[in-house]
Protein backbone atom coordinates (compact mmCIF):
# COMPACT_ATOMS: atom_id res chain seq x y z
CA UNK A 1 0.00 0.00 0.00
CA UNK A 2 1.26 3.53 -1.46
CA UNK A 3 -1.45 5.55 -0.53
CA UNK A 4 -2.45 6.95 3.51
CA UNK A 5 -6.16 5.37 3.10
CA UNK A 6 -6.60 2.11 4.19
CA UNK A 7 -6.98 -1.21 1.92
CA UNK A 8 -9.60 -2.61 0.83
CA UNK A 9 -10.76 -5.04 -1.49
CA UNK A 10 -14.55 -5.04 -1.15
CA UNK A 11 -14.26 -0.78 -2.39
CA UNK A 12 -11.27 -1.54 -4.47
CA UNK A 13 -8.92 0.31 -2.48
CA UNK A 14 -6.02 -1.95 -2.82
CA UNK A 15 -3.16 0.63 -4.09
CA UNK A 16 -2.56 1.77 -7.37
CA UNK A 17 0.36 -0.69 -7.91
CA UNK A 18 -2.16 -3.07 -7.54
CA UNK A 19 -4.87 -1.53 -9.26
CA UNK A 20 -2.97 -1.71 -12.28
CA UNK A 21 -1.56 -4.89 -11.62
CA UNK A 22 -2.20 -8.00 -13.73
CA UNK A 23 -4.20 -10.09 -11.84
CA UNK A 24 -4.83 -14.14 -12.39
CA UNK A 25 -7.34 -16.33 -12.19
CA UNK A 26 -6.98 -19.67 -9.55
CA UNK A 27 -7.52 -21.49 -13.00
CA UNK A 28 -4.66 -19.28 -15.02
CA UNK A 29 -2.41 -19.76 -12.36
CA UNK A 30 -2.86 -23.20 -12.46
CA UNK A 31 -2.53 -23.61 -16.38
CA UNK A 32 0.93 -21.89 -15.68
CA UNK A 33 2.14 -23.85 -12.92
CA UNK A 34 1.22 -27.19 -14.49
CA UNK A 35 3.23 -26.41 -17.11
CA UNK A 36 5.92 -25.28 -15.33
CA UNK A 37 5.80 -28.53 -13.42
CA UNK A 38 5.83 -30.85 -16.68
CA UNK A 39 9.35 -28.45 -17.65
CA UNK A 40 10.79 -29.99 -14.70
CA UNK A 41 9.24 -33.14 -14.87
CA UNK A 42 11.32 -33.88 -18.45
CA UNK A 43 14.68 -32.32 -16.78
CA UNK A 44 14.64 -33.94 -13.54
CA UNK A 45 13.77 -37.51 -11.51
CA UNK A 46 12.41 -35.98 -8.48
CA UNK A 47 10.78 -32.70 -9.80
CA UNK A 48 9.13 -32.09 -6.36
CA UNK A 49 12.44 -31.56 -4.45
CA UNK A 50 13.03 -29.10 -7.37
CA UNK A 51 10.07 -26.86 -6.51
CA UNK A 52 10.06 -24.19 -3.70
CA UNK A 53 7.23 -25.01 -0.91
CA UNK A 54 5.17 -21.55 -1.97
CA UNK A 55 5.28 -23.08 -5.46
CA UNK A 56 4.15 -26.57 -4.20
CA UNK A 57 1.47 -25.40 -1.81
CA UNK A 58 0.17 -23.02 -4.51
CA UNK A 59 -0.19 -25.88 -7.08
CA UNK A 60 -1.98 -27.65 -4.59
CA UNK A 61 -4.49 -24.78 -4.22
CA UNK A 62 -4.69 -23.64 -7.50
CA UNK A 63 -5.64 -27.52 -8.86
CA UNK A 64 -8.40 -27.81 -6.49
CA UNK A 65 -9.60 -23.98 -6.57
CA UNK A 66 -10.34 -23.85 -10.42
CA UNK A 67 -13.33 -23.92 -11.80
CA UNK A 68 -12.55 -23.90 -15.07
CA UNK A 69 -9.75 -26.94 -16.22
CA UNK A 70 -9.76 -26.62 -19.87
CA UNK A 71 -7.42 -23.76 -21.70
CA UNK A 72 -9.89 -22.95 -24.51
CA UNK A 73 -12.54 -22.77 -21.54
CA UNK A 74 -9.97 -20.77 -19.04
CA UNK A 75 -9.24 -17.91 -22.04
CA UNK A 76 -13.17 -17.72 -22.86
CA UNK A 77 -13.76 -16.99 -19.35
CA UNK A 78 -11.44 -13.98 -19.24
CA UNK A 79 -12.56 -12.77 -22.61
CA UNK A 80 -15.95 -13.16 -21.47
CA UNK A 81 -15.72 -11.09 -18.13
CA UNK A 82 -13.22 -8.40 -20.28
CA UNK A 83 -16.30 -6.94 -21.90
CA UNK A 84 -17.64 -5.60 -18.85
CA UNK A 85 -15.44 -2.76 -17.68
CA UNK A 86 -14.36 -4.52 -14.74
CA UNK A 87 -10.85 -4.30 -12.77
CA UNK A 88 -8.40 -6.85 -12.99
CA UNK A 89 -9.04 -7.48 -8.97
CA UNK A 90 -13.26 -7.65 -9.92
CA UNK A 91 -12.54 -9.91 -12.87
CA UNK A 92 -10.35 -12.64 -11.02
CA UNK A 93 -12.42 -12.15 -7.93
CA UNK A 94 -15.78 -13.71 -9.93
CA UNK A 95 -13.52 -16.01 -12.27
CA UNK A 96 -12.91 -17.78 -9.16
CA UNK A 97 -15.67 -17.70 -7.42
CA UNK A 98 -18.51 -17.85 -10.09
CA UNK A 99 -21.01 -16.75 -8.15
CA UNK A 100 -24.60 -18.92 -9.19
CA UNK A 101 -26.88 -14.86 -8.85
CA UNK A 102 -26.33 -11.47 -9.39
CA UNK A 103 -27.10 -11.38 -5.56
CA UNK A 104 -24.14 -13.10 -4.68
CA UNK A 105 -22.10 -11.47 -7.57
CA UNK A 106 -22.86 -8.15 -5.94
CA UNK A 107 -21.61 -9.58 -2.37
CA UNK A 108 -18.56 -11.00 -3.51
CA UNK A 109 -17.54 -7.95 -5.67
CA UNK A 110 -19.10 -5.11 -3.90
CA UNK A 111 -17.00 -2.50 -5.65
CA UNK A 112 -19.09 -3.16 -9.15
CA UNK A 113 -21.77 -1.52 -7.66
CA UNK A 114 -20.68 1.70 -6.23
CA UNK A 115 -17.89 2.55 -8.68
CA UNK A 116 -20.42 4.86 -10.57
CA UNK A 117 -20.22 2.41 -13.40
CA UNK A 118 -23.57 1.60 -13.78
CA UNK A 119 -23.31 -1.69 -13.89
CA UNK A 120 -26.88 -2.93 -13.96
CA UNK A 121 -28.56 -6.03 -12.43
CA UNK A 122 -29.09 -7.31 -16.18
CA UNK A 123 -25.87 -6.94 -17.45
CA UNK A 124 -24.40 -8.61 -14.07
CA UNK A 125 -27.29 -11.40 -15.21
CA UNK A 126 -26.08 -11.94 -18.46
CA UNK A 127 -22.45 -12.29 -17.42
CA UNK A 128 -23.17 -14.94 -14.95
CA UNK A 129 -25.43 -16.63 -17.65
CA UNK A 130 -22.70 -16.96 -19.54
CA UNK A 131 -19.70 -18.08 -17.37
CA UNK A 132 -22.27 -20.78 -16.40
CA UNK A 133 -22.21 -21.76 -20.80
CA UNK A 134 -18.46 -22.19 -20.74
CA UNK A 135 -18.71 -24.62 -17.27
CA UNK A 136 -21.51 -26.66 -19.29
CA UNK A 137 -19.59 -27.25 -22.09
CA UNK A 138 -16.37 -27.58 -20.83
CA UNK B 1 -4.85 -12.87 -5.50
CA UNK B 2 -2.49 -13.94 -7.88
CA UNK B 3 -0.77 -11.22 -9.34
CA UNK B 4 1.36 -11.13 -12.49
CA UNK B 5 4.22 -8.71 -11.92
CA UNK B 6 7.26 -7.59 -13.87
CA UNK B 7 10.62 -7.25 -11.72
CA UNK B 8 13.80 -5.72 -12.56
CA UNK B 9 16.83 -7.76 -10.29
CA UNK B 10 20.20 -8.36 -10.63
CA UNK B 11 21.96 -11.86 -11.10
CA UNK B 12 25.19 -11.98 -10.03
CA UNK B 13 27.39 -14.54 -12.09
CA UNK B 14 30.51 -15.70 -10.19
CA UNK B 15 33.73 -15.74 -12.32
CA UNK B 16 34.36 -19.32 -12.91
CA UNK B 17 30.87 -19.61 -13.89
CA UNK B 18 31.33 -17.26 -17.02
CA UNK B 19 31.93 -19.18 -20.19
CA UNK B 20 32.61 -17.53 -23.73
CA UNK B 21 29.85 -19.19 -25.17
CA UNK B 22 26.96 -16.95 -24.86
CA UNK B 23 24.49 -19.92 -24.58
CA UNK B 24 26.27 -21.02 -21.54
CA UNK B 25 26.31 -17.75 -20.04
CA UNK B 26 22.38 -17.04 -20.90
CA UNK B 27 21.94 -20.96 -19.01
CA UNK B 28 24.22 -19.72 -16.05
CA UNK B 29 22.04 -16.61 -15.45
CA UNK B 30 18.64 -18.67 -15.90
CA UNK B 31 19.53 -20.81 -13.49
CA UNK B 32 21.18 -18.25 -10.83
CA UNK B 33 18.09 -16.29 -10.99
CA UNK B 34 15.22 -19.19 -10.32
CA UNK B 35 17.55 -20.10 -7.02
CA UNK B 36 17.63 -16.73 -6.49
CA UNK B 37 14.24 -16.61 -6.51
CA UNK B 38 13.07 -19.77 -4.66
CA UNK B 39 15.01 -18.20 -2.18
CA UNK B 40 13.18 -15.29 -1.58
CA UNK B 41 10.31 -16.64 -0.66
CA UNK B 42 8.09 -13.56 -0.36
CA UNK B 43 8.08 -9.73 0.13
CA UNK B 44 6.16 -7.45 1.89
CA UNK B 45 5.15 -5.48 -0.91
CA UNK B 46 4.38 -8.34 -3.28
CA UNK B 47 3.60 -11.11 -1.34
CA UNK B 48 4.53 -14.91 -2.11
CA UNK B 49 6.88 -15.25 -5.11
CA UNK B 50 5.09 -18.81 -6.64
CA UNK B 51 7.37 -18.68 -10.34
CA UNK B 52 9.31 -16.73 -12.90
CA UNK B 53 7.16 -17.42 -15.53
CA UNK B 54 8.99 -15.42 -18.67
CA UNK B 55 12.71 -13.91 -18.63
CA UNK B 56 12.22 -10.12 -20.88
CA UNK B 57 15.60 -8.88 -20.77
CA UNK B 58 19.47 -9.27 -20.19
CA UNK B 59 21.35 -6.13 -19.76
CA UNK B 60 24.88 -5.48 -20.02
CA UNK B 61 26.76 -7.22 -17.63
CA UNK B 62 29.24 -5.10 -14.97
CA UNK B 63 32.10 -6.79 -13.74
CA UNK B 64 32.32 -6.27 -9.82
CA UNK B 65 36.15 -4.52 -9.00
CA UNK B 66 37.40 -6.97 -6.19
CA UNK B 67 35.65 -10.81 -6.43
CA UNK B 68 35.79 -10.47 -10.60
CA UNK B 69 32.15 -11.65 -10.47
CA UNK B 70 29.63 -10.39 -13.34
CA UNK B 71 26.43 -8.49 -12.47
CA UNK B 72 23.52 -8.93 -14.65
CA UNK B 73 20.75 -6.37 -14.53
CA UNK B 74 17.95 -8.63 -15.89
CA UNK B 75 14.16 -7.61 -16.09
CA UNK B 76 11.44 -11.02 -15.98
CA UNK B 77 7.18 -11.93 -15.07
CA UNK B 78 6.73 -13.67 -12.13
CA UNK B 79 3.42 -14.67 -10.47
CA UNK B 80 3.05 -13.87 -6.80
CA UNK B 81 -0.08 -13.93 -4.26
CA UNK B 82 -0.81 -11.96 -2.62
CA UNK B 83 -4.11 -11.33 0.40
CA UNK B 84 -5.36 -7.83 0.65
CA UNK B 85 -8.11 -6.95 3.64
CA UNK B 86 -11.48 -7.14 2.50
CA UNK B 87 -10.48 -9.61 -0.22
CA UNK B 88 -13.30 -13.06 -0.36
CA UNK B 89 -11.13 -15.96 -0.97
CA UNK B 90 -11.76 -19.81 -0.37
CA UNK B 91 -9.63 -21.91 1.74
CA UNK B 92 -9.24 -25.58 3.51
CA UNK B 93 -9.61 -26.05 7.30
CA UNK B 94 -6.12 -27.96 8.52
CA UNK B 95 -6.51 -27.60 12.31
CA UNK B 96 -9.33 -27.07 14.59
CA UNK B 97 -9.38 -25.33 18.05
CA UNK B 98 -11.75 -24.23 20.72
CA UNK B 99 -11.48 -20.32 19.54
CA UNK B 100 -11.26 -21.05 16.25
CA UNK B 101 -9.88 -22.50 13.09
CA UNK B 102 -6.51 -22.16 11.17
CA UNK B 103 -7.35 -22.88 7.28
CA UNK B 104 -5.06 -22.89 3.83
CA UNK B 105 -4.99 -20.44 0.93
CA UNK B 106 -2.62 -20.68 -1.65
CA UNK B 107 1.08 -20.54 -0.12
CA UNK B 108 -0.34 -19.54 3.09
CA UNK B 109 -0.54 -21.40 6.51
CA UNK B 110 -2.04 -19.51 8.79
CA UNK B 111 -4.81 -18.07 8.14
CA UNK B 112 -7.31 -18.19 11.31
CA UNK B 113 -10.71 -17.72 11.54
CA UNK B 114 -11.71 -17.01 15.31
CA UNK B 115 -15.24 -18.21 16.73
CA UNK B 116 -16.06 -14.48 17.47
CA UNK B 117 -16.21 -13.78 13.60
CA UNK B 118 -18.07 -17.21 13.38
CA UNK B 119 -21.36 -15.93 15.72
CA UNK B 120 -23.82 -18.58 14.75
CA UNK B 121 -21.33 -21.21 15.01
CA UNK B 122 -20.17 -23.04 18.17
CA UNK B 123 -17.77 -25.87 18.87
CA UNK B 124 -18.39 -29.34 19.13
CA UNK B 125 -16.07 -31.64 21.00
CA UNK B 126 -15.20 -34.78 20.34
CA UNK B 127 -12.45 -37.18 18.24
CA UNK B 128 -13.43 -34.48 15.59
CA UNK B 129 -13.98 -31.08 16.32
CA UNK B 130 -15.52 -29.49 14.30
CA UNK B 131 -17.75 -25.81 14.38
CA UNK B 132 -21.80 -26.21 13.78
CA UNK B 133 -24.44 -23.95 13.58
CA UNK B 134 -28.21 -24.70 14.20
CA UNK B 135 -28.61 -25.81 10.44
CA UNK B 136 -26.05 -28.45 11.00
CA UNK B 137 -23.80 -26.49 8.53
CA UNK B 138 -20.68 -27.71 9.76
CA UNK B 139 -16.74 -26.66 9.62
CA UNK B 140 -14.46 -29.08 10.87
CA UNK B 141 -10.88 -30.17 8.98
CA UNK B 142 -10.97 -30.46 5.56
CA UNK B 143 -13.91 -28.75 4.88
CA UNK B 144 -13.72 -25.85 2.01
CA UNK B 145 -14.80 -22.13 3.73
CA UNK B 146 -14.98 -18.72 1.83
CA UNK B 147 -14.33 -15.85 4.06
CA UNK B 148 -13.70 -12.69 3.86
CA UNK B 149 -9.91 -10.86 4.85
CA UNK B 150 -10.44 -8.26 7.72
CA UNK B 151 -6.47 -8.20 8.39
CA UNK B 152 -2.88 -8.98 6.94
CA UNK B 153 -0.20 -9.18 8.98
CA UNK B 154 3.31 -9.54 7.46
CA UNK B 155 6.19 -11.68 9.62
CA UNK B 156 9.37 -10.30 8.86
CA UNK B 157 11.74 -12.90 10.28
CA UNK B 158 9.66 -16.26 9.18
CA UNK B 159 8.89 -13.98 5.42
CA UNK B 160 5.41 -15.20 6.26
CA UNK B 161 1.86 -13.45 6.06
CA UNK B 162 -0.81 -14.31 8.52
CA UNK B 163 -4.31 -13.39 7.83
CA UNK B 164 -7.62 -12.84 9.59
CA UNK B 165 -10.91 -13.48 8.49
CA UNK B 166 -14.93 -13.51 8.81
CA UNK B 167 -17.75 -15.28 8.20
CA UNK B 168 -19.90 -12.36 9.02
CA UNK B 169 -21.52 -11.19 5.40
CA UNK B 170 -23.46 -12.84 3.19
CA UNK B 171 -22.97 -15.88 1.04
CA UNK B 172 -19.57 -16.73 3.52
CA UNK B 173 -19.40 -19.53 5.14
CA UNK B 174 -18.51 -23.93 4.63
CA UNK B 175 -19.09 -25.08 0.58
CA UNK B 176 -21.64 -27.80 0.99
CA UNK B 177 -21.16 -29.49 -2.00
CA UNK B 178 -17.80 -27.96 -4.19
CA UNK B 179 -19.32 -27.96 -7.94
CA UNK B 180 -15.34 -28.03 -9.09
Amino acid sequence: MSGEEEENAAELKIGDEFLKAKCLMNCEVSLILEHKYEQLQQTSDDPMNQVSQVFEKSLQYVKRFSRYKNPDAVRQVREILARYQLAEFELCVLGNLCPETVEEAIAMVPSIKTRGRAQDDEAIEKMLTDLSLIKKFE
Amino acid sequence: MFLKVQLPWNVIISAENLQPESLMLQRAIVIRLLGDFAVKKATKDLGYYLAVMTLEKVGEGKVRLHTGDVLFPVVFNAVTFKIFKGEILEGVVHKVLKHGVFMRCGPIENVYLSNMKMPDYRYVHGENPCFMNEKMSKIGKDVVVRFMVIGTKWMEAEREFQALVSLEGDYLGPIVSPNI
